[in-house]
């Protein structure tokens, strides 16, 4: 509660002596009053003085102490922020210790626009300098809250336009051994494989990225990040992701385990619609998942849709709806099922 | 302020599961509009700057709930106009400045008497939102001076395709190129924006899950997805309903961000998450359920499970929370009724999903 003893103790400007010769410029509403806010006395007055120095062009120490209260008070006012900036250029203001003095502002703020975009421009001026200290800034915001999309966001402008990507990697590992379920260290970790000058792109490290998810799937198989990140690491290539002999394999694991089938289901249907040939083994563990009401001669990808109406019972009208649509969907599939559909009359015959 | 909390604390131990009513509440949403329309409490002090979108999600609020009467419309009309900057003559609106809508009081200055520059912080998002409230109250665009608006917007749009919200300097992200389409598409002039470079950015944008992250890189998010579908759709570049056109010659992944968004919709309470692995959340019934609307989805969401997941996000007293345990906000109560007029509420208007604001079509009326 360090701020309700600093409120409780503030000093309202009109009695600081160093201000007595600032006429405060109250805010003018005009005569129709929507939303209006009911302003504590503290916010109005310190917004009052910011009117008369912004106004005044003052651009002074005092000037600057205002804008901290000022910001403290009103961190979504980007006309302060800015003044802000202005004042410390023109006082020639060290800014290691601006970018010092915002570390505890930002902690309280943590999922404020205008406090990032100051970090962003101290950092841009501090340059090569402020790596580290950004690096291990983000990584404190994440001890508290590992998905805290402003801090990711910081963090990658940072290892972008001034570097630090030597250890990034290991840190996402870190990350998701802390927290499997954390997709934004799965993120991270893809930011890092595809964009890293050193690790030489997404195919040089697709096959151990493969490794890595793969074994992550097998420990929780019910956590979409990393069925969803091996999709990714096939991107914009579906003859890798329908060849990859380890996706098949993970697929087989678990549709045969106890476990939770709906991502498994989901990308073994994407990969028959794009040609793939399963095996025996995965036709089977699909047979044995299939419910008694379905026709044993329905095409192998609408059985799965069927079984997955059934698993995923929120989403029981999309999975009829991709039944129903998947000769339409993709040409390999419309091949396969009406090969299936043909082989299934003659059976009939 | 202690006294506040203090009651603060008291609202929440009353918003006990037991109170809550199992269905859409319409007259008390009523009076709590009508009551932050009236006066906000200090706690929204620190968004003061945004009291244009505070004040557009109370107006069009309560437009979708059908209780326009209760606004005094000439004037809000004449407040969200006093809002607007103006350049002094045209060649102002090549000075690289944004002159479009304050957010507030408090980032608008009058001219002094010596006629010296009037520092402009005018907004992108405060524009999308004057404009929407102004649409909304059925005000006469043509008496818009809306060329300076769309003129120096060009001002804004950064290399990359992206937009900067103000001309002295924030962050660039998907929230922004969204505002400019929807800015735009309100207006029907679309010389303030290099449509090809946004659909680039927001292309860039796509993640490898399906989704649409706020920048290129970043996760995948409801709210920036949304503005991703719902600009490309403004722009005219995806059709409407494209899952019943031909989605494969798609410059976006189609498919993969259909599934992305449907798995959002939490098996455990039927609600709508952000993100993956994440809590589920009033507003992303919206955002994420927009993204749907516009790709002609939307029935395949368990309608039965987010009405369920929603009811437990209302408050006894009116309005929505984030989470169950959490007091109304006004934001989530915008967010809160744009899913119900979605969901074909009874008794609500209807909305444009892509700009996010009542049109005006009261079903069964």
């Amino acid at each position: 509660m360090d701020s309700g003893e600093e409120k409780r103790t503030r000093i309202p400007f009109k009695e600081r002596p160093d201000w007595a010769d600032v006429k405060p410029v109250p805010q003018d509403d005009g005569p129709c009053l929507v939303v209006p806010i009911a302003y504590t006395e503290d916010f109005s007055e310190t917004m009052d003085y910011f009117r008369a120095i912004y106004l005044a062009d003052e651009r002074s120490p005092r000037a600057l102490q205002l804008t901290a209260e000022a910001i403290q008070l009103n961190p979504g006012n980007y006309t302060v922020w800015q003044f802000r900036r202005v004042v410390l250029e023109e006082l020639g203001v060290d800014l290691h210790e601006e970018l010092k003095s915002f570390d505890r502002i930002a902690g309280e703020n943590t999922k404020n626009y205008q406090i990032w975009h100051h970090r962003r421009w101290l950092a841009e001026k501090l340059g090569a300098d402020a790596v580290t200290n950004e690096l291990e800034f983000t990584k404190k915001i994440f001890s508290q809250d590992a998905k805290n999309y402003h801090a990711w966001s910081h963090r990658q402008w940072v290892l972008q336009a001034l570097g630090g990507w030597e250890d990034e990697l290991a840190y996402c590992h870190q990350l998701l051994e802390d927290d499997i379920y954390n997709n934004s260290a799965w993120n991270q970790r893809y930011f890092v494989v595809t964009r890293a000058p050193l690790l030489g792109g997404l195919e040089a490290m697709r096959e151990s990225e493969v490794n890595y998810t793969v074994q992550a799937i097998r420990a929780s198989p019910e956590n979409e990040s990393p069925w969803r990140y091996l999709r990714g690491l096939h991107k914009n290539d579906t003859q890798s992701l329908v060849e990859d002999s380890q996706v098949a394999s993970v697929i087989l694991d678990v549709l045969t385990s106890k476990n939770s089938h709906v991502h498994a289901l989901s990308l073994l249907l994407d990969l028959l619609c794009h040609g793939f040939e399963p095996s025996e083994d995965l036709k089977s563990a699909v047979d044995v998942l299939t419910p008694q009401s379905c026709s044993p001669d329905l095409a192998l990808t609408k059985r799965i849709c069927s079984i997955l109406e059934f698993a995923d019972l929120m989403r029981v009208k999309y999975w009829n709806w991709r039944k129903s649509t998947i000769p339409v969907q993709s040409p390999t599939c419309q091949n396969t099922d009406r090969l299936a559909d043909l082989c299934a009359r003659m059976s009939d015959l | 302020m202690a006294e506040e909390d203090d009651a603060f604390l008291m609202l929440s131990d009353l918003d006990s599961e037991d109170s809550i009513p199992m269905f859409f509440d319409k007259n008390r949403h009523i009076c709590y509009l009508e009551m932050m329309l009236e006066l906000l409490p200090s706690p929204y002090q620190s968004q003061e700057i945004n009291r244009l979108t505070l004040a557009y999600f109370a107006i069009c609020g309560l437009d979708i709930l059908r209780s326009l009467d209760r606004v005094d419309k000439e004037g809000v009309i004449n407040w969200v106009l006093s809002l607007q900057a103006h350049p002094r003559d045209e060649a102002e609106l090549s000075n690289g400045q944004f002159y479009g809508f304050h957010g507030s009081r408090s980032s608008q200055f009058q001219p002094n008497d010596d006629g010296d520059t009037i520092p402009n912080a005018s907004h992108l998002a405060s524009t999308y939102c004057a404009l929407s409230i102004l649409k909304t109250l059925g005000y006469d665009f043509s008496l818009l001076n809306s060329t300076s608006i769309i003129k120096s917007m060009k001002n804004l749009q950064q290399r990359d395709g992206s937009f900067m919200p103000i001309h002295s300097g924030a962050e660039t992200d998907l929230r922004f190129v969204y505002c400019a389409a929807a800015i735009s598409s309100m207006l029907e002039n679309w010389s303030g924006i290099d449509k090809e470079k946004a659909k680039e950015y927001i292309i860039n944008c796509q993640s490898y899950d399906g989704g649409f992250g706020l920048t290129p890189g970043s996760e995948s998010h409801g709210g920036a997805t949304f503005c991703a579908v719902a600009s490309l759709r403004q722009m005219g570049l995806i059709e409407d309903d494209i899952l019943s056109k031909n989605v494969s010659s798609c410059f976006i992944n189609v498919p993969l961000l259909l599934d992305w968004s449907l798995q959002r919709q939490a098996a455990t309470d039927g609600g709508f998450q952000g993100r993956l692995n994440k809590v589920t959340d009033t507003c992303y019934a919206f955002w994420v359920g927009g993204v749907l609307k516009i790709l002609g989805a939307h029935k395949f969401i368990d309608y039965e499970g987010l009405r369920k997941f929603l009811f437990t996000c209302q408050s006894q007293y009116g309005g929505f929370g984030k989470t169950p345990d959490q007091l109304p906000d006004l934001y989530h109560a915008y967010y809160g009724f744009c899913a119900f007029s979605m969901l074909e509420e009874p008794g609500l208007s209807s909305i444009c999903t892509e700009l996010g604001i009542p049109n005006g079509v009261y079903p069964g009326f």
